[in-house]
């Protein structure tokens, strides 16, 4: 899979921090006891700009998904995913049948570490599946 | 009093080169004044809108040469911006802050020898943050979101993709009654379905055209309407909705849109119901957006858009002729200009071969962002309460 080399811009450091030590990093508030997209541009309890940041458990369900078809690429399988503590997530899926595709299929958080750029999440199905297929 | 559309111009649309969107727009405004039978100084408002290109801004009045403006604004709703700039001018024609308001919108995405969809696409081989992340993953082009939506109805409500290109082909049956249609050769379902994927469950007929070129109308008072060249279309009722769908757990992304409240807002004002809309010109840059509008303003039950769109109800000899010229899909892609413009050429009865049988009372909706915005206006021939 080549998708070109992610830099990091100022608002991502704990999230590609925690991308590349495995583990899914998001926004979380304090104040108002509420999980936020790692995006969010702010809290929409307390409009804090700058919420803080909590490992999230990596588990999410399937909300909707598109098959994306571009010009010498394989088609891939994107999605919106809705995080275990409730935010969702645009990403991308791997290691998904498409005739398993269905809202609230179960997910979990991979991580991939090119040689070159940011480490980035990829959601896999959760319940076991024969097929392990190399992410490269 | 009440106000009317009283002038419209359209300028070149689809593959028009060499003139820039400031240009452009210049040229829609005094081809809408001289449609009113007015001169460009007769203006005394200014609303100006502009597509990707960021152009043109309020410096659009200098280009004119406009001078003594009482109402000058640069207004940005993305695709719900035409509904919004009109029901502006008519406040401020209804407040008296203003007389005689043009409205425009220009764009000229599209350049010689680039795939028309680019115009709307990224790519890059270094990304940066969040949107870069989450482009480079591979969501580049608002197509994709918009599938997002699609899919998230279809598995929800077991919408299908048939029922999507029904829409394709009725609004294309319409466009091929519309000299002004960039796209005209009739289409079917099949070639619906035979049309190579761009995001599933969206095929390339799915999903509308780019065009350049610009479109403006004049906003008056309806006494000072009736002293004009053109029948006025007027305003019956506008209303806006912007959801602020969060991305969380509970959201109605892809479910319902902000039709639900603007149709309300907008039908209660003109005093009608959908029962009385005799014409719909929607948003329509994909299928989906019809679909979902359409059940969002009430015309079926929230989930039956599809059988509804399936039954035929929308093209020629329909209960409810919808994108009577052919909509973005298959006209041309002016935002929410295009509903707009299709719905004073029908109440002028100026619709030819697509002239739908009865238009006393025309839907006009406009969506922007990702279903994050939408306006609603309802016109007519007759001045309100006639």
């Amino acid at each position: 899979m080549h998708i070109g080399v992610l830099r990091r811009d100022g608002r991502t450091d704990p999230f590609f921090d925690g991308t590349a030590a495995g583990r899914l990093v998001v926004r979380r508030c304090a104040t108002c006891d509420r999980w936020l997209a790692p995006d969010a541009s702010a809290c929409p309890g307390c409009g804090d700009e700058d919420p803080g940041w909590a490992e999230a458990s990596g588990e999410a369900t399937l909300v909707t998904w598109t098959i994306v078809h571009r010009p010498e690429e394989p088609p891939a399988c994107l999605a919106l995913v809705e995080l275990a503590e409730g935010p969702w997530l645009h990403a991308r899926l791997d290691g998904v049948d498409r005739d398993d595709l269905r809202e609230g299929l179960p997910l979990r958080a991979a991580f991939v570490h090119p040689d070159e750029g940011e480490s980035y999440v990829l959601f896999r199905p959760a319940a076991p599946w024969t097929e392990c297929r190399s992410v490269v | 009093m009440n106000a009317a559309i009283v002038g419209l111009g359209m300028t070149e649309l689809g593959k028009v080169y060499g003139r820039s969107p400031r240009r452009l727009a210049a040229d829609a405004v005094r081809l809408a004044a001289a449609d009113a039978g007015l001169a460009p100084g007769d203006l005394d408002g200014l609303l100006v809108s502009h597509g990707m290109g960021g152009s043109p801004g309020i410096e659009l009045a200098d280009t004119l040469g406009l001078r003594d403006l009482r109402l000058l604004a640069q207004i940005d709703a993305f695709g719900a911006t035409a509904g919004a700039m009109v029901s502006y001018a008519a406040m401020s024609v209804l407040s008296g802050s203003a007389s005689t308001v043009a409205c425009v919108f220009a764009d000229a995405p599209l350049k010689p020898e680039r795939p028309s969809g680019s115009a709307y696409d990224r790519d890059a081989r270094e990304w940066y943050g969040f949107g870069g992340m989450t482009a480079a993953l591979g969501l580049r082009s608002v197509n994709s979101y918009y599938a997002l939506a699609a899919q998230r109805h279809m598995a929800r409500y077991g919408t299908t993709g048939e029922q999507l290109g029904a829409i394709a082909v009725s609004t294309r049956d319409w466009a091929s009654r519309n000299p002004l249609a960039q796209m005209r050769d009739p289409i079917t379902l099949d070639d619906h379905q035979n049309s190579r994927w761009v995001s599933e469950p969206l095929h390339l007929l799915d999903c509308c055209l780019v065009s350049n070129g610009a479109i403006a109308v004049i906003v008056t008072g309806a006494d000072r309407a009736r002293d004009l060249a053109r029948p006025p279309v007027h305003l019956w009722g506008w209303g806006q909705g912007h959801p602020g769908h969060r991305k969380e757990r509970g959201s109605d992304f892809g479910l319902t849109t902000g039709a639900a409240a603007s149709g309300a807002a907008a039908m209660k004002m003109a005093g009608i119901t959908v029962s009385d809309v005799d014409v719909c010109e929607l948003y329509d840059c994909y299928t989906y957006t019809v679909l979902v509008s359409l059940e969002d303003y009430g015309f079926c039950a929230k989930g039956e858009g599809g059988a509804f769109a399936a039954s035929g109800a929308l093209g020629p000899g329909g209960s409810l002729p919808t994108n009577t010229g052919g909509g973005q899909l298959s006209a041309y892609y002016m935002w929410g200009m295009t509903p707009l413009s299709e719905a004073v050429i029908q109440a002028r009865g100026d619709g030819g071969e697509r002239q739908a049988p009865s238009t006393g009372v025309i839907l006009v909706s406009g969506n922007g962002g990702i279903l994050d915005h939408h306006s609603t206006l309802v016109v007519s021939p007759h001045a309100k309460g006639a």
